[in-house]
């Protein structure tokens, strides 16, 4: 009937059709505004707001880090040891989307890079370098030690996104911000991309770099203190 | 019912206001119930101490400065209550340096609706640095155009706001850098992701800061030696970054061009 309005067909019906309809009509207009002005969010919390803030300088270090880390390995390895080349290539292509998607996400956000980003690049440098220079298999080590950490921190990351980002809105109800909800999917496929890469590296012998345990120990020590910085600095 | 709800939060917030004074991070506004106040003040820009700040700034600051006295001349003329300056400065504790917590609560509105004023009018959703966007000089200017009918004033503001003391600290500094993040991000200005982000911000902000100190004792006709200052300062302070970025880059040109000839010789043997 609606339709038959705007189609302009006879006068008579169309008023017809206007006393008739009166109610649906208004139901219409209430709906069609209801959709121009969905029901909104309340305010983050200055604490949900400082955490958002942590989550997004760490990342983005870390990502940043990782792409030192396998740039670092690429000039090293990619002469002795061509059969690695395309593995670590794909690997570090990745780290660098991911990193991209962070430095977009600060940029849009307006939260600020770790002050000593500097650092991060030397020492992601170093520690791409460093056991590189080592062996194959260390620097294997070292991408399994560094991957875990990562892998388990964005899982801490996901757990507290999904437990403290429940916000209520204007219609009653409660549910989780878009931006939430797409910083989680981002979060998710970066954490799978990064234990694909801890897949590669135990594929590619890392259990075999001769100190092992004090390689990947040490290592792992380093990013836990690299992250609690990071979210800090 | 909805509206009410969205009452019910708005004063919900209210009720708790933020107590960090650093603006971290910004959602993505179009999601949210839109905030009554701007950032730190704590009222809204309809309440009784918008309204009496609001016609101070205009009226009486120019005549009397940044004083008690222009506050309550302002009271005087709008009727209201003579108690009403005790509440003002409740968000500012007393201190020995200050005169009065009203006063740093009049300096403290001064800053904040500037700033706000300064983007107001540019959309704040789907920022895109390379088209649509006034240049950082342009904001600048306008900035500083802001305080010309106060311009007489500015020593006294200055004298209160570098004084050490808690309100540096929790407002005037703060303040600064968000004025500088505005400015960078509402303009066409290239933003960063390294220690460019804290190299610019500082710039910027030191270059407001001198522009602003020159205006104080500027005597020429509708402070254009001010507005001079301030383009050449800018234009300085940018080219310094500009030198930064092209010694980097050759840097970096030397050290790989030794590393290959290193690794070109040791090929030859």
């Amino acid at each position: 009937m609606y339709r038959r309005l705007i189609t302009n067909r006879a006068t008579t019906t169309a008023t017809r059709a206007l006393s008739g309809s009166s109610a649906k009509m208004a139901a219409a207009k209430t709906t069609t505004k209801k959709k121009s002005s969905p029901a909104l969010f309340e305010q983050l919390s200055p604490a949900q707001k400082a955490y958002l803030d942590r989550v997004v300088r760490v990342d983005q270090a870390g990502e940043l880090g990782a792409d030192y880390i396998y740039r670092g390995q690429i000039y090293v390895l990619s002469q002795k040891h061509p059969h690695l080349r395309p593995i670590l290539d794909h690997m570090w292509k990745q780290e660098v989307h991911h990193r991209a998607t962070f430095n977009n996400l600060q940029l849009k956000h307006r939260t600020r890079p770790s002050l000593i980003t500097p650092l991060w690049k030397l020492g992601a440098t170093v520690m791409g370098v460093g056991p590189a220079l080592l062996s194959s298999e260390a620097a294997m080590a070292c991408t399994e030690a560094v991957e875990t950490v990562i892998g388990n921190h964005y899982n801490e990351q996901l757990r507290c996104l999904s437990n403290q980002f429940d916000m209520s809105k204007t219609d009653g109800t409660t549910d989780q911000p878009p931006e939430i909800k797409k910083l989680t999917d981002t979060i998710k496929e970066f954490r799978d991309q990064e234990l694909e890469h801890l897949d590669t590296a135990i594929r590619n012998d890392s259990h075999l770099a001769v100190p092992y345990k004090l390689l990947t120990e040490g290592i792992k020590s380093v990013c836990k203190v690299a992250i609690w910085t990071a979210e800090r600095v | 019912m909805s509206r009410l709800a969205a009452q019910k939060l708005v004063q919900r917030r209210l009720l708790a206001p933020s107590l960090n004074c650093t603006r971290a991070y910004h959602p993505i506004a179009k999601d949210y119930v839109a905030p009554v106040t701007i950032a730190p003040l704590t009222y809204t820009t309809d309440s009784l101490q918008s309204k009496l700040l609001d016609h101070c700034l205009a009226h009486n600051v120019p005549k009397y400065g940044f004083k008690e006295s222009a506050i309550s001349e302002s009271i005087k003329e709008l009727g209201f209550s003579p108690s009403l300056i005790s509440v003002l400065g409740a968000s500012n504790s007393p201190s020995f340096v200050h005169s009065s917590p009203a006063v740093l609560e009049l300096i403290k509105y001064h800053l904040v609706t500037k700033r706000h004023a300064l983007t107001k009018d540019i959309p704040q959703e789907n920022i895109d640095h390379n088209n649509g966007l006034p240049s950082l000089e342009e904001l600048l200017i306008k900035r500083l155009q802001m305080d010309i009918p106060v311009g007489g004033q500015l020593t006294d503001l200055f004298a209160q706001l570098s004084v050490p003391s808690q309100y540096l600290m929790e407002t005037a500094l703060p303040e600064l850098f968000n004025l500088a993040d505005d400015m960078i991000y509402f303009s066409s200005e290239r933003d960063h992701f390294d220690m460019a982000w804290y190299t610019k911000r500082l710039g910027v902000a030191f270059t407001y800061a001198t522009s602003k100190l020159f205006m104080s004792q500027d005597t020429s006709p509708n402070f254009e030696k001010t507005m001079e200052f301030a383009h050449d300062k800018l234009h300085n302070v940018m080219k310094l970054g500009d030198y930064y970025n092209n010694a980097e880059e050759f840097a970096w040109y030397t050290l790989m061009v030794s590393v290959n000839l290193v690794k070109s010789q040791l090929a030859r043997k």
